[in-house]
């Protein structure tokens, strides 16, 4: 989606899939705050090298009993 | 003597240790001074005043009978109101928790528990940490000591506010984005941000897994320095916790900085979020502090703060929602307006999403170590000084920009200290960040700046005048 504007429809798909089912009025909030998390994902860099990792660490000692 | 509410930590446990204040006398006086004044502030949410005197006696016996177990043996503090406490109530300030009465106690409390300390409450602060400052939760926002109709920034509110006031010499806060740090700043004490993994985060309610820190504020770096010692070491049970050894964060308190180099990013501050002539004019001044005690200044170059704040903001989001969909999904009337409208969306990115901005996350930090390796540390001002009170736009958090958030994304310590104070008496903050694994230095430079400075010497007047 690289429009950063997305519309009522878009956005009422996408809460069905995320199981969200909001009264009118947290609706349009939904609306309103998705159309800035878009901007923000939209502002990001996607060239990325195949083994570029993400920032997530996962060290086996720290889940020993 | 200074009044017994407005003593540090250092001077209270000296005091303490040579027999000269007792436990008891100190909780008292803090206990005396929060009945009579908080309801102006609102700093606490729950007060435990019976078990702090009870700890307050136990301590005086043991100190009388073996000496004082640590600095904090038999000195107050406080905790922000997302730290689990066994048997208190911690509400996170959302009606969700209303009545969450924990079974364990977070690591940090064991830790304090254990040196002593006399827990005197739990301090008010933005709902689950990030949503505020709201009307609409379970209790009111705190206030900022230094003028009540100024806010005492968020998330760690009630914390900063209630060291300000001299309700409590101590208190932990967490920090995701700024939230120990703003309130640092905008209360006017000293707080730290430690190197990610170097507190323990179990039994810390969370916001953002992969960028919250648990960490200490007081009315100096000294004080920071002594919570520092207590509570920083690895913890087997939380998984981003760090196996390395702690140092003397005491010791490391030398008043030295010669030959230290400070590395500015003047691009963050003259070009993205150009500082306010009063801000910009104590900034120098600061650094013409550091440049008179022997320290050097250069400029150096990161990427955007922009960048910083939509990975953070974009993995945050969807963290939040983690943790509380079930509650959006069921009852989402429960949460405050403010935190509903800053997590709500984070169920609608997408994994892969979420992943890019964790890989660029990598890039940043990399940026940042790198940097971060050509100087000792890094300044600028944490934040302008605080503005009235009032609701903010609810898009403020996804279009407000940072100063503190990039600190956060790489994982690097990073201390707020007050360096003045602005015509309307509110305080100005100096933000001192240092290498991964380095909060001895950046400590060091935040004590040798207050010993060099007369800022710790004033303490908020309306309070003052009120209890006269």
């Amino acid at each position: 989606m690289a429009d950063a504007s997305p519309t009522p429809e878009e956005v009422a798909l996408l809460a069905r899939h995320a199981g969200l089912d909001l009264p009118a009025e947290y609706f349009q909030q939904l609306v309103s705050a998705y159309g800035h998390v878009r901007r923000m994902i939209d502002r990001l860099p996607l060239e990325r090298a195949r083994d570029d990792e993400p920032a997530h660490t996962f060290d086996p000692r720290a889940f020993m009993p | 003597m200074t009044d017994l509410h407005f003593l540090t930590i250092a001077e209270a446990s000296r005091l303490i240790a040579a027999r000269k204040l007792s436990p008891v006398e100190l909780t008292d006086a803090y206990l005396g001074r929060i009945a009579a004044l908080d309801d102006q502030l609102g700093s606490f949410v729950t007060l435990t005043a019976e078990r702090a005197r009870g700890e307050a006696r136990a301590a005086d016996a043991e100190i009388v009978a073996k000496g004082p177990r640590s600095r904090m043996h038999g000195i107050p503090y406080c905790l922000k109101d997302i730290y689990e406490t066994a048997g208190v109530r911690t509400t996170a300030q959302s009606k969700l928790l209303a009545n969450n009465v924990p079974v364990r106690d977070s690591a940090c409390q064991k830790k304090l528990a254990a040196a002593g300390g006399v827990l005197l409450g739990k301090n008010a602060t933005w709902e689950f940490a990030h949503g505020g400052p709201s009307w609409d939760v379970l209790f009111a926002p705190a206030r900022n000591p230094w003028n009540p109709e100024h806010t005492p920034a968020g998330s760690s509110s009630g914390s900063a506010a209630a060291v300000a006031a001299g309700f409590a010499p101590a208190t932990l806060g967490s920090d995701t984005g700024g939230s120990i740090r703003g309130p640092a700043a905008a209360c006017g004490v000293a707080g730290l941000k430690p190197t990610y993994g170097l507190v323990s985060r179990r039994g810390v309610i969370p916001n953002c897994f992969s960028h919250d820190h648990a960490g200490p504020l007081a009315w100096t770096a000294e004080d920071v320095a002594i919570l520092m010692q207590i509570i920083a070491g690895h913890d087997p049970e939380d998984p981003g916790s760090l196996d390395v050894p702690v140092p003397d964060y005491v010791a490391a308190l030398s008043g030295d900085v010669r030959g230290l180099v400070i590395g500015v990013p003047w691009q963050w501050l003259e070009e993205e979020i150009p500082l306010s002539p009063a801000t910009r004019a104590s900034f120098d001044a600061a650094l013409a502090v550091f440049l008179d005690l022997g320290a050097t200044v250069r400029p150096v170059l990161l990427p955007p703060l922009q960048q910083f704040d939509d990975v953070k903001r974009t993995i945050a989001v969807v963290e939040l929602f983690t943790i509380h969909g079930k509650d959006l999904r069921t009852r989402p009337e429960m949460f405050g307006s403010s935190l509903r409208y800053r997590i709500i969306a984070g169920g609608l990115v997408r994994a892969e999403e979420y992943l890019q901005a964790a890989r660029h996350r990598t890039v940043l930090a990399r940026a940042m170590q790198a940097v971060m390796a050509t100087v000792d540390v890094m300044m600028l001002p944490t934040a302008e000084p605080a503005g009235k009170l009032e609701p903010l736009p609810p898009e403020s958090l996804f279009t407000r920009p940072s100063f503190t958030t990039a600190f956060n994304v790489g994982g690097n310590p990073a201390l707020s200290i007050c360096c003045g104070f602005a015509e309307n008496g509110l305080p100005f903050s100096l933000q001192i960040a240092g290498r991964v694994l380095d909060d001895a230095t950046v400590l060091r430079a935040g004590d040798a700046y207050e010993k060099a400075t007369a800022w710790r010497d004033r303490r908020p007047s309306l309070v003052a005048e009120t209890i006269s």
